[in-house]
């Protein structure tokens, strides 16, 4: 055999050997393929960590959809809007991506959910910003997350009725967007329920040192002490609260916390007494919370926490839908989402037409000392819970 | 009263400045090296702080062990990869440092993973000391005193031992000292390693008061170079007041200005740059 010979017989028999599955591809379906948006690097990364957690635990558990077992990609936002725009671009264009969830920065769910509402994508968030269903809302973009308004009526209302003579109050707020819907809307519940609201101290998202803000809030002499900074910002003023000694002198409250595994990093020395605002909450008595409870401590050995558990759930609505519609075609995938009721981790919960806001309970917990925690993840105890998000005039969404 | 207590507290946030940013400049002035990574250490330490309470029980093995390990860190980093650019541009020695703090920061989050950790305060240092209607915490008072403390030991070291008398010669010019019999190679791994060490022990101490995170490299990196451009760079005195200067001006503008209190400590280096470029101390 000739040099020639061997090449035209090597080709051959290569092309040969490809042909069966090229075939098999060709005639079956392709599997539905959910694009998780994960931050698995950067400064977020602790978050996507357990996102990334809960979407593949949806995945892997779903079963058959659309007659094939279901597929997940991760794109790594890196905590970045422009790279995680420029990726989702690339999966459209080049994979035909149309299904996405995720977004830990509520600046790159902005503008992903812009960017897959023009290709006729289905884009589901649990990021914080209110504009995802008010001013900024569109057609492809939904959101599981409750919105600052609920937050607020759901922390501020149930702590002040428990102790209405706690009228003097005083917050410390990080100064951007979402610090200031926070404190708007505590404003303006501060004006209904007659509480005085003795001063407020703003400062930077890059603040690390507290000791001047919590001055000026001790020489008010508030009874209770309101903190509207989210993961780092809450977290250091709460420990500088504590070193200086305001646990013990006002009632200190964290009108939006991280949840679990936010309260693991600070312990229960300092979170005991605290009350914490709070997307969900493992010890939640739900169906659908307790099978994710022990399906989670099966696969991964740990309690779900509000990542995990919020990424579960979208991924898990978002092949619902596309069960319901029997395609991934996205306004039909849309259409199936729009008013779904469904069980969820926080008990009955419905996507709202109207906005694609999801109407769910937000809870008030209360940190745990030491010597009453069952387990290590036992950090707190549930006040009240309940669903709050505007109605009528004040919903701000106008859909395009 | 609320001014005079803002001072009071703007005294000691400059203590904790000034040991933050003490190391980075005294290898700035001896060694003409930038170093990026010091905020990398200075998380470091703080992980350190964490492992060895965890570990022993107590804080204070952590204050006492956790230096030397960082400062042996920082001499490997120095003999194996840090003196082969010491004749290069700065801008090497940015490209070098900026990759061994990344490198630290992504080793820390294997070890001990991307969450945050609290470090409690050390027992006998938990409580507030009250000043008319004002409570202080014990332990930002221990800090100022230990802060004081290091801050002479420091000075001492550089101003009156044999090896402070190299330093402050090589500082000057560093072939000199070499062609004195001075083995310089050995004097910068030292500066390095003190330096270094410095940024360690900074991290442990200010573990307790703002806890730590992978993350916080960079946060402490801005307010040292804003310290150390303010006092002038390589200044030992400079740091120092710099430091206070820093402290003073984000406590008392938390009250008058609170949403300005970070910006105002820019505002401030800007302001000493344009009066005097080389900072408060600092030489051409």
């Amino acid at each position: 055999m000739n040099r020639r010979t061997f090449l035209k017989t090597g080709l051959a028999a290569t092309s040969l050997m490809m042909t069966p599955p090229l075939l098999r591809h060709s005639l079956a379906a392709e599997p539905v393929t959910f694009y998780g948006l994960k931050s698995m690097s950067g400064a977020y990364a602790s978050y996507g960590e357990f996102a990334e957690k809960g979407s593949k635990l949806a995945v892997d558990d779903y079963g058959l959809l659309l007659g094939e077992k279901p597929r997940y990609v991760t794109i790594d936002t890196e905590g970045n809007p422009g790279r995680t725009v420029r990726k989702v671009q690339e999966a459209v264009q080049q994979q035909n991506a149309r299904l996405f969830g995720g977004c830990t920065l509520s600046s790159t769910a902005l503008a992903v959910g812009k960017e897959i509402n023009k290709v006729g994508g289905v884009f589901m968030t649990p990021a914080g910003a209110d504009e995802i269903t008010a001013s900024e809302c569109n057609k492809a973009t939904f959101r599981w997350t409750v919105p600052t308004y609920g937050a607020i009526q759901q922390t501020v209302r149930p702590l002040f009725e428990s102790n209405p003579k706690a009228k003097r109050w005083y917050s410390i707020t990080p100064q951007y967007v979402f610090g200031e819907a926070l404190l708007t809307a505590s404003k303006n519940l501060f004006a209904e329920l007659g509480i005085e609201h003795v001063g407020n101290s703003y400062h930077s998202t890059q603040e690390q040192e507290y000791s001047g803000y919590l001055t000026n809030a001790a020489a008010a002499n508030p009874d209770v002490l309101l903190i509207l900074g989210f993961g780092g910002n809450g977290a250091s003023c709460l420990r500088q609260a504590a070193n200086f000694g305001m646990k013990s002198k006002m009632t200190i409250l964290l009108a939006w916390t991280q949840g679990l595994d936010w309260f693991q990093s600070l312990g229960p020395d300092l979170l005991e007494g605290v009350y914490l605002g709070a997307q969900y909450w493992h010890q939640v008595d739900a169906p659908v919370n307790n099978a994710l409870v022990k399906r989670t401590r099966e696969v991964y050995g740990i309690n779900p926490n509000y990542p995990l558990a919020g990424d579960y759930i979208i991924t898990k609505i978002i092949f619902d839908a596309v069960a319901e519609a029997g395609t991934t075609d996205g306004a039909a995938v849309i259409k199936a989402m729009e008013g779904m009721q469904y069980d969820g981790p926080t008990g009955p919960e419905m996507v709202r037409a109207q906005d694609h806001q999801v109407i769910k309970d937000y809870y008030l917990l209360r940190g745990k000392g030491k010597a009453a925690m069952k387990d290590r993840d036992d950090l707190a105890t549930v006040v009240s819970s309940g669903k709050s998000f505007p109605e009528g005039d004040q919903i701000l969404c106008k859909m395009s | 009263m609320l001014y005079l207590f803002q001072v009071l507290n703007g005294l000691g946030l400059g203590m904790i400045y000034f040991l933050i940013s003490a190391g980075l400049t005294i290898i700035f002035g001896l060694l003409n090296f930038v170093n990026f990574a010091h905020g990398a250490f200075f998380m470091l330490g703080g992980y350190l702080c964490w492992s060895l309470t965890e570990l022993t029980g107590s804080f204070w093995i952590s204050l006492l062990a956790g230096p030397p390990v960082v400062a042996l860190l920082a001499w490997a980093a120095e003999v194996t990869l840090i003196r082969r650019i010491y004749r290069l541009p700065h801008t090497f020695h940015i490209l070098v440092t900026v990759g061994i703090a990344l490198i630290l920061q992504e080793t820390t989050i294997m070890i001990w993973g991307p969450i945050g950790k609290s470090i409690p305060v050390p027992d006998g240092l938990q409580g507030i000391v009250t000043l008319w209607n004002f409570a202080y915490p014990t332990y930002r008072l221990f800090l100022i005193a230990f802060t004081a403390l290091i801050g002479f030991a420091l000075w001492y070291l550089l101003e009156r031992t044999r090896f402070g008398g190299l330093v402050r010669a090589g500082s000057e010019s560093t072939e000199m000292v070499a062609l004195l019999g001075t083995n310089i190679h050995r004097l910068f791994a030292r500066t390095f390693a003190l330096g270094v060490g410095l940024a360690g022990l900074a991290g442990i101490l200010s573990a307790p008061i703002r806890g730590i995170h992978p993350f916080m490299g960079p946060e402490v990196l801005g307010v040292a170079f804003v310290v150390v451009v303010i006092g002038g760079m390589g200044s030992f005195t400079g740091a120092l007041l710099g430091g206070l200067l820093v402290g003073l001006v984000q406590s008392l503008m938390s009250t008058i200005w609170p949403e300005g209190a970070s910006l105002m400590i820019y505002g401030t280096m800007a302001a000493v740059i344009l009066l005097r470029p080389y900072g408060l101390f600092g030489r051409a």
